[in-house]
């Protein structure tokens, strides 16, 4: 009896860890960098869409190629 | 208001250049350093105010992005979008050359033919405010 509860216990721990490292990598290939700044003087800064700015930018910028220009 | 017709129609000319030249381009416009719709591919008022309201409120957003980066202002702007492309080119003065593209479009591309027109729209432009 012991003996199952204890492969029960490590069966619902590799359960677990599976379950998180699945969430961890698909909020990873989430945050694509959807944004690209270029500034003036050549130096370039990307937002990530998992972002807040990036997010809200993007929500315009879908707006914008939804209507049209 | 004759000026302003006329240097929209010049614009209206220059982006009609652009879009022969850069066939990704599925709609693009020119808004002013003062954030008006100057020229567009929209013909209805509403549907132009609505564009001009988006992309003046998404220029504003970048520049306070810029400026929490140190810098004063985007030069150009990239957005993947998801369903297709806005690139965003600044002019003299504050203004923006912007274009809309399908999510296949060659954007680098797109946005090297827009770096080459931006010259002519400042030229309007300043041709306009000058008159």
């Amino acid at each position: 009896m012991k003996k199952l509860l204890r492969r029960l216990l490590l069966l619902g721990a590799i359960a677990g860890a599976v379950y998180a490292a699945r969430g961890y990598l698909r909020a990873e290939s989430a945050a694509t960098e959807s944004v690209q700044m270029v500034f003036d003087d050549g130096s370039t800064r990307s937002l990530a869409s998992n972002t807040t700015e990036g997010r809200e930018v993007t929500d315009i910028a879908r707006k914008i190629v939804e209507i049209g220009l | 208001m004759a000026e302003r017709s006329g240097t929209t129609e010049a614009l209206d000319l220059v982006l009609a250049d652009l879009r022969a030249l850069s066939e990704d381009i599925e709609s693009c416009a020119v808004l002013s350093g003062d954030q008006d719709l100057l020229s567009s591919s929209h013909t209805s008022a509403v549907d132009r105010e609505r564009a001009g309201a988006l992309l003046s409120a998404l220029v504003n957003l970048s520049d306070r992005v810029a400026r929490e980066s140190g810098k004063n202002h985007a030069s150009q702007l990239r957005i993947d979008a998801g369903d297709g492309h806005l690139l965003l080119v600044r002019l003299e003065g504050g203004g923006v050359l912007a274009a809309t593209t399908g999510p296949e479009a060659r954007v680098g591309l797109v946005l090297y033919d827009m770096r080459n027109s931006r010259g002519e729209v400042e030229k309007v432009l300043a041709k306009g405010s000058d008159e």
